[in-house]
This record gives structure tokens, sequence and C-alpha cells, in this order.
């Protein structure tokens, strides 16, 4: 008897064990996950996601400091890939835990993002006028007339080139504006055979120039829909290929296969122009020994009807979840990026980023010319620029029909035809998306 | 006959119990102890497994989700990209798994020669790729492998080639440095298998093949290979399961690119759930064909390699 109960209270000494163990298991998960305080009450502190320390951060820090009201404000310090999988992950799993009060979206992820989770995210139309912004950054950030996304920097392209070679073959800025990618292509021969240097630097898995040239001519590989493939018969997109494949066999692209070489490549000054969203302007500067080098062109536009020499590469805004806190967050965003003109100087003076404040765009900062880039007025040039830009509808499945594109214009370069490489794509396009 | 049986064990357990016998008692003792892992497993690996089951039979964007019969399995037979990973991944196990398990025994037989000086060196430098971080080393390939990487500058100085080859952005290049990359990183891990088996092959029977006149070539494939059987089929097994699911090495090398050249399943369900629109039901799908086909591999290893028992 006396073993038995011996075995009885071992048993019993386990299980006790075993429960606090996964007692201590699951209120670890909990503590871990909720972040602070009651999740039905408002919290102290608001927090923000974002990615770039010397760009979105900055802005966001900046913001902070421009706002009246006392508020305890956290941002926190993600890469763009991660904030995109955690908003992911924690959106689909249902709870709310831990997810920032606002964060920073990519207008091309946005719908994706707006779509897959409805009432995860919280209209601010009353806290800021829409009208304020540049028309093209509208339709990403909104949905069914609700606008959700506060539009921050602007991706509006600009060619950014090396005075010095251009010179060498005898071309001025004159010559570089208002062009068609056919003539930059020419030029790019001739600057190609005189100075020895490449004419632009690519990556073969990025395609972003391809979205500049299209969206340059008001197409996207969608129709304005968001949902309907639009790849075959898609002519902004066809010449856009065609270009592509030219420039390739112009024999002046220098490959790069990640952002590192990329920016390599014209910091070494290894290629004679950069056509890119005006957000590159400072890893160009940080290159100090080709100050006075570099000037800014209008981008190119494709050989057609409808087509402007101004278009847009990246570029993002701020979103509010719908969660606890979201009137503060939308309050602070609306009365800084929403409204306030000074601060847009500021942007620009302290960290060179661009909004899509209209009515900021007058103001002295924006006049400012750029020492680096020859004296130019770069801001100012860049904000005629953005009010340009055709306006398209993204949808969603920005970048799962340009890998599907990415596979075929490896086809089309190794000699398939357009026509069928266009027509490939669309049917896989349409097989994955329906 | 039980009921004596039930008599004779009362006085012992002690029990009022008297159906309960000692094998139920032992069972029970048995089952409480295993139970913490029992549950453990259940609710970490076959309770996701089971949800996931469920979740490769849904579809739609993100948070809304809805039952969709078989229609995520049917359209993986009309999916070019998924059928391109899939290719890809194949190419990755035929010709990786191979080259690295030979590379493997090649390395371990002359390591285990008892001439060999400096045994422990040269054993540790073959095994310490593995102890790198799979990003790290997959990075330092990127960079050596790069347009204007040590690579081309060797091969350049060498002047075996005239001009700089793309590595990261042919597709079949691309493919030779992922391989390349997995071998030099797994190849140590396999060795160190085969390794301490060879300890075990008893030093008699090759003595008594030299008296009878073999060779060393006679020797590895009559000794040494066939006592290595049931490790070589372990390790190709181990590299199977490991290649089908690569995902690391071409995410941070090539980034699936150029096109989908190198893109592998497990980098395909990443992009599903993470980098498109995310459509997670799908992306399930898509991970259950990896486990349907490490089970079908691993039985056909199984078949052909090993004993009848």
């Amino acid at each position: 008897m006396k073993e038995f109960q011996w075995k009885k209270s071992r048993l019993f000494a386990f299980a006790l064990l075993t429960l606090i163990v996964l007692a201590a298991c699951s209120s670890d998960e909990e503590s871990g996950a909720s972040g602070e305080g009651d999740p039905e009450e408002d919290p102290d502190t608001i927090t923000a996601w974002a990615w770039d320390p010397n760009f979105n951060i900055a802005a966001l820090e900046i913001a902070e400091e421009s706002y009246d009201e006392d508020i305890d404000f956290e941002i926190i310090e993600n890469a763009q890939d991660d904030i995109v999988s955690k908003l992911n992950t924690g959106l689909s799993s249902g709870t709310m835990k831990g997810m920032p009060n606002i964060v920073l979206i990519e207008d091309q992820r946005a719908q994706s993002f707006l779509q897959s989770y409805p009432d995860a995210f919280f209209p601010i139309d009353d806290y800021i006028n829409p009208d304020d912004f540049a028309a093209y950054k509208l339709a990403p950030t909104s949905l069914d007339d609700k606008q959700y996304g506060l539009p921050f920097d602007t991706g509006v392209t600009g060619l950014f080139f090396r005075t010095d070679y251009l010179e060498e073959a005898g071309y001025s800025m004159e010559d570089l504006t208002d062009i068609t990618w056919e003539e930059y292509i020419e030029i790019g021969r001739d600057v190609n055979e005189t100075t020895g240097k490449d004419m632009i630097s690519l990556d073969p898995n990025d395609l972003g120039i391809l979205r500049v040239m299209i969206q340059s001519a008001g197409e996207w590989y969608v129709d304005e829909d968001g949902t309907t493939v639009n790849i075959e018969g898609n002519e902004p997109l066809r010449k856009a290929f065609e270009n592509y494949k030219a420039m390739m066999e112009a024999d002046f692209v220098k490959a790069n296969s990640d952002w590192s070489q990329f920016i390599s490549a014209f910091n070494s000054g290894d290629v004679a122009t950069v056509p890119s969203g005006n957000w590159i302007g400072a890893s160009i500067e940080a290159e100090e020994s080709q100050a006075g080098d570099w000037a800014v062109a209008p981008i190119p536009r494709l050989d057609m009807e409808g087509a402007v020499n101004a278009s847009n590469q990246g570029g993002s805004s701020f979103y509010v979840l719908n969660i606890p806190g979201k009137e503060k967050a939308a309050e602070f965003l609306g009365k800084t990026f929403g409204e306030n003109e000074e601060f847009y100087q500021e942007l620009v003076n302290d960290v060179g980023a661009l909004g899509t404040y209209t009515p900021a765009s007058d103001g002295e900062a924006y006049q400012a010319g750029n020492d680096f880039f020859g004296g130019q007025s770069l801001i100012s040039d860049f904000s005629t620029w953005v009010e340009d830009i055709p306006s398209v509808n993204y949808g969603m499945h920005t970048y799962s029909i340009e890998d599907i594109l990415a596979a075929e214009m490896q086809n089309y370069l190794k000699g398939k035809s357009l026509d069928d490489a266009l027509a490939d794509a669309q049917a896989q396009a349409e097989a994955q998306l329906k | 006959m039980s009921k004596a049986i039930d008599k004779a064990s009362a006085p012992y357990t002690g029990s009022s119990k008297k159906s309960a016998g000692p094998g139920f008692k032992k069972n029970y003792m048995g089952w409480l102890f295993i139970l913490l892992a029992v549950v453990g497993i259940g609710l970490f690996y076959f309770y996701p497994m089971l949800r996931a089951l469920l979740l490769s039979f849904q579809s739609g964007m993100g948070s809304n989700l809805e039952y969709a019969g078989l229609d995520n399995y049917i359209r993986l037979f009309s999916d070019p990209t998924f059928i391109a990973a899939l290719t890809n991944t194949f190419i990755y196990l035929l010709v990786q798994v191979p080259v690295m398990i030979i590379l493997a025994l090649f390395f371990s037989v002359l390591l285990n020669d008892a001439t060999l000086k400096f045994k422990g060196f040269f054993r540790t430098a073959i095994f310490l790729p593995c102890v790198t971080s799979l990003v790290a080393y997959a990075v330092i390939f990127k960079y050596l492998f790069g347009v204007d990487g040590l690579i081309n500058q060797f091969l350049l100085e060498l002047s075996l080639i005239s001009e700089p080859l793309n590595w990261l952005s042919d597709p079949v290049l691309a493919k030779i440095t992922i391989i390349a990359a997995i071998t030099w990183r797994w190849t140590g891990y396999n060795m160190i298998f085969y390794l301490s088996a060879l300890q075990n092959i008893d030093r008699s029977m090759y003595e008594a093949s030299k008296i009878d006149g073999a060779t060393s070539f006679q020797r590895f494939f009559y000794i040494t290979v066939p006592m290595l059987k049931p490790i070589i089929l372990f390790t190709s097994i181990i590299s199977t399961i490991g290649t089908l699911q690569i995902f690391d090495e071409i995410m941070n090398i090539t980034n699936g690119g150029p096109g989908n050249a190198t893109l592998s399943i497990s980098m395909y369900i990443y992009n599903l759930s993470f980098e498109y629109s995310p459509d997670f039901g799908y992306a399930a799908t898509v991970s259950y064909v990896i486990v349907i086909l490490i089970v079908i591999l691993s039985l056909i290893q199984f078949k052909v390699a090993g004993d009848d028992k």
C-alpha cells in the first residue's frame, strides 16, 4: 500500500510538472504575441513599420517632431520583404496582435493587401483630402471609393545621366529632353562607341524598366478594372519588349544581379545613364567624386500616341490598421503628411524625399538648385513631371504577372517570336489568376 | 485461467481493482511517461499537417478562403510555373545528389587512409562548410559568381574565357552555380557519415583481399561500397529530402531567376504566399506535392538499394 501511494504521489508530481510546463508555454506565447495592455483599449504607444532609415523612417521622425500633440510614437525598422511577410502571416491568422498602427506599403502591392484582408485597414477619408495628392497615387491606395492609403513618396522617374560622357559623344541636355526609347537606344550606341562605357545597367530578373515604359503610355499588365489580364495585344508592352531586346542586342547593357551591383555600376562610373525613380538620386549623390557630372532629363517615352515623358517607379504610402489606436494614428498622419506644407519643405531639405502632396510644391525648398547635379532645380523638375504621370490601376497581381513575363522575356531574347511570347504569357497569367 | 492469475497477482499489486492486471498497469505507466511527447507531437506536428491538408482544398486571396474541392490539385497540372519549379528541382536532384554522394565517398575513402598525415585538419576543412549559415554562404557564392566576381576574374586570368560569364543571369550557368553551391555546402556533411561507417569495416577483409590479389579498385567496389550500402541509402534519402526542400540558396543567389530558370518548389511556395497576392490554399497544395514526392522517392530508394528485409 505504501509503495502504491508513493507511486501515486510520483504520478501526481509528474502530472503537475506537465501542467506547469504546458502552462508556462502557453502563457509565454500569449505575452509574446499580444504586445502591451488590454487589446480593446486604446494603446498609449502608436507603432509604425517602415524600411528605410535614410528615407521613409527619417520622414516619420520629422513628422513626429512637427506634430503638435504629445504622442508616444515608436518606429520599428523592418526590411520591406519582412514587412510584407509579417503582414501576410499576421493578417491571415485573424488575430491583429502584434500588428503596428501604421505601416508603409509599396503602391504596387497595396491592392493585394486591401483586397485580401477586408476590414484589416482603416479608411482615412475623414482625416485627409485625397484631392490634395497627385492623382496617379489615388487608384492604388483606395478601394471601393474609400481612401485607405496616405500617399507618401512619389516614384516619379527621370533619366539620370553623366553629362561628361554624353558630351564626349556629342549630346547635350537638350538632345536628351523629351526623347523616345528608340532615340535613347541610338544615343546609347553612340555613347558606347565613343566612350566605351555602357549605357545602362539592368538586372535581367527585374523588369522595372518595362513598368516604367508602359506606365508612360498609361497602360499596365492589367486593364483598368485591375483584374483583367492585358498582355496579348497590349501595344505599349509590346513596344517595351522590343526596346528591351534592342537594348540587350545593342550590347551596351551592364548586367547586374542585385541592388548593390546596380549601385556600384554607376558609382564606379561604368554606365552613362540611370533611368529610374527619383529615389535613386541619394545613391548617385553618395559618390561625391562625381559631383557636377550628373544631370537629370525627363524619362524617355514610348514611340506611340498618348505616351508622355513622365512615369513612375516604386513609391509607397502609409496605411492605418483597423486596431485600437487607429483614430490616433490617422490623426497623426492627417495632421503631418496630410496638411503640413512646412513639414514637406523640411522633408525635401533634410531627407531629399519628394512627397506627393501638391500644395507643397510651391514652397521654397522645392525651387532650390542641387549642386551635385550642376545646380539643376531637381525637386522642382520632378514635381512638374509628377503631374504628368498617367494614372493606372496596378491591380493586385503585378508581381505574379511579372514573374511570368520575366520567363517569357528570356524566351523572347532567345529567339521566340514576340507574338507567341506575349500570347503564352497571357494564357499563363489568366490560368494563374482565375 | 484468468481468474487464477488475478487471484495470484492480487497480493502483489495491492490494488483493489482486480480486473486491472499488471500488463495494463505497465502500459498505463508507459503511456503516461510519453504523454508529454505524444501530446506535443500531436499538437505541433500532426495538427498543423491536418490543417495544411484542409487548407490545400481551399482557395482565395488572403483571408477570403473558401473550399474549392480539388481545384487546387487540378490547377497544378496546368500551372507552367509549378511545372518549371518541379523540373528545376528534379534537375538539381538528379545532378547534384549523385555528384555529392560520389564526392563524399571519394573524400571519405581518401581521408580514411591510414598513411595520411594531418587527417584531422583535412577532415575539419571539408566538414567546415556545414557549420556556416545557409544565408551567409549563399550570399558569398552570389558575389563569387557575380559578373565582376572572383570566379570570372580567375577564369579570365587563366584565359579560359575571353569575356566574363553571366553566371547568375544565364539559365544554364545559374543552375550550375546553384548546384556548385549546394555541393560545396553538403559534401562534408555526407562525408562524415561515410567516415564513421568506414571505421566499422573490418580491416581483416581488406587484408584478406590483398592476399588474394585484389586491386584497390576492386577493394573499393567489392568491399567498401557494399559495406557502406545502408549508409549510402541513408545519405541519399536525406539528400533527396533536403534537395526537394531547397530554398535558401535559390532565394539568396538567384532569387529564382533568370525568368524562372532556377525556381524551386519551396521558393514557389514562398512566392505564392508572400511575393504575389497571398494564396495560402494553393501554396499548401504545392507543399503537399513535396510531401508526396518525398514519400515516393524514399520508397523507390528503399526498393532499389535496400535489402529485402
